[in-house]
């Protein structure tokens, strides 16, 4: 028989090996989720600040035609 | 019509990143690491697009120091900007899969510490043309730091194969490597992630350009406006 047979295995692996394992594996699913989470929040925030600028832009260039326009009328 | 590009390219990212998002939800848990290693199939592509954007950055300086024209200085920057964002995701990510792996959150060994270095020159270099109000003294200055940071970047990708390293070694496209055909195609492959996120880098790229023109518009009106 082969040593590693299912039936053996399983003799061997206690309900506490079991609960560590699973602890192991959700443990791992976490960090997971945190460093996809935190790799696109990374990028979201960026996103955000050109939005941020895009309108800081926007703004400027409206108020310096204005201002301009408003000189040549004078 | 620039507009509807960068949505095409948006919406075609966004598309293979959901595909892609679903096939590796579906694959098993790597034996030795368990869930944890499927953040490779983003940590990798993070580093390369980030080494694409600064290969994009040097070639951009390099003809801005011999053509004089101000248009490779703002490709330049707005490349490097996207590049560092992505270098910090790889960098976080990295951090997060060593602390389940290695038990601790950073390395000193010289993949890392070369990529931190990367990370740091490259954001020096935006500070630096922060400091400086002279737009061609500044474009000049940044142009060179840029290539100077540009070396660094080889030293990040060959530091696996030259040191020993607490990171490992390569394991895509490799004689050492022992990654399975099916999943670095996830990565690699015609529709893998790696091409997903160079198509989001090139759409902030071109948002970032857009605002660049944008503030030489405004300098340019400022300049008129100093003129009355």
């Amino acid at each position: 028989m082969h040593l590693f047979s299912p039936i053996l295995l399983a003799q061997a692996v206690s309900p506490d090996d079991i609960q560590r394992e699973y602890e192991r594996l959700q443990h791992n699913f976490h960090f997971l989720s945190y460093g996809l989470i935190v790799a696109w929040l990374v990028l979201a925030v960026y996103v955000m600040m050109m939005v941020g600028r895009e309108r800081r832009l926007k703004r400027e260039i409206a108020s310096l035609k204005a201002m301009l326009e408003e000189r040549q009328h004078k | 019509m620039r507009n509807k590009l960068l949505y095409v390219l948006a919406g075609v990212a966004a598309v293979l990143l959901a595909r892609n998002i679903y096939l590796i939800a579906g694959l098993p848990d790597e034996a030795a690491q368990g869930a944890i290693f499927k953040i490779i199939f983003f940590h990798v592509p993070l580093a390369i697009t980030a080494f694409c954007c600064g290969t994009v950055a040097c070639i951009a300086s390099i003809l801005y120091l011999v053509k004089k024209d101000m248009k490779y200085d703002t490709v330049a920057v707005s490349v490097t900007e996207v590049g560092l964002a992505f270098l910090a995701g790889n960098l976080i990510t990295g951090s997060i899969w060593a602390r389940v792996i290695w038990g601790i959150w950073w390395a000193w060994d010289v993949r890392l510490t070369s990529a931190l270095v990367c990370w740091i020159l490259y954001a020096s270099y935006l500070m630096i043309r922060h400091a400086i109000e002279e737009p061609t003294q500044r474009a000049t200055l940044a142009a060179v730091v840029s290539i100077f940071a540009f070396l660094d970047i080889p030293i990040v990708i060959l530091s696996i194969r030259l040191f020993r390293t607490q990171h490992p070694g390569p394991v895509f496209l490799s004689s050492t490597g022992s990654f399975p055909h099916d999943w670095t195609m996830i990565i690699f492959g015609p529709l893998g992630n790696q091409l997903a996120l160079l198509l989001i880098a090139t759409v902030m790229t071109m948002v970032r350009l857009g605002q660049e023109q944008s503030q030489r518009e405004i300098d340019a009106l400022r300049r008129e406006a100093h003129a009355f």
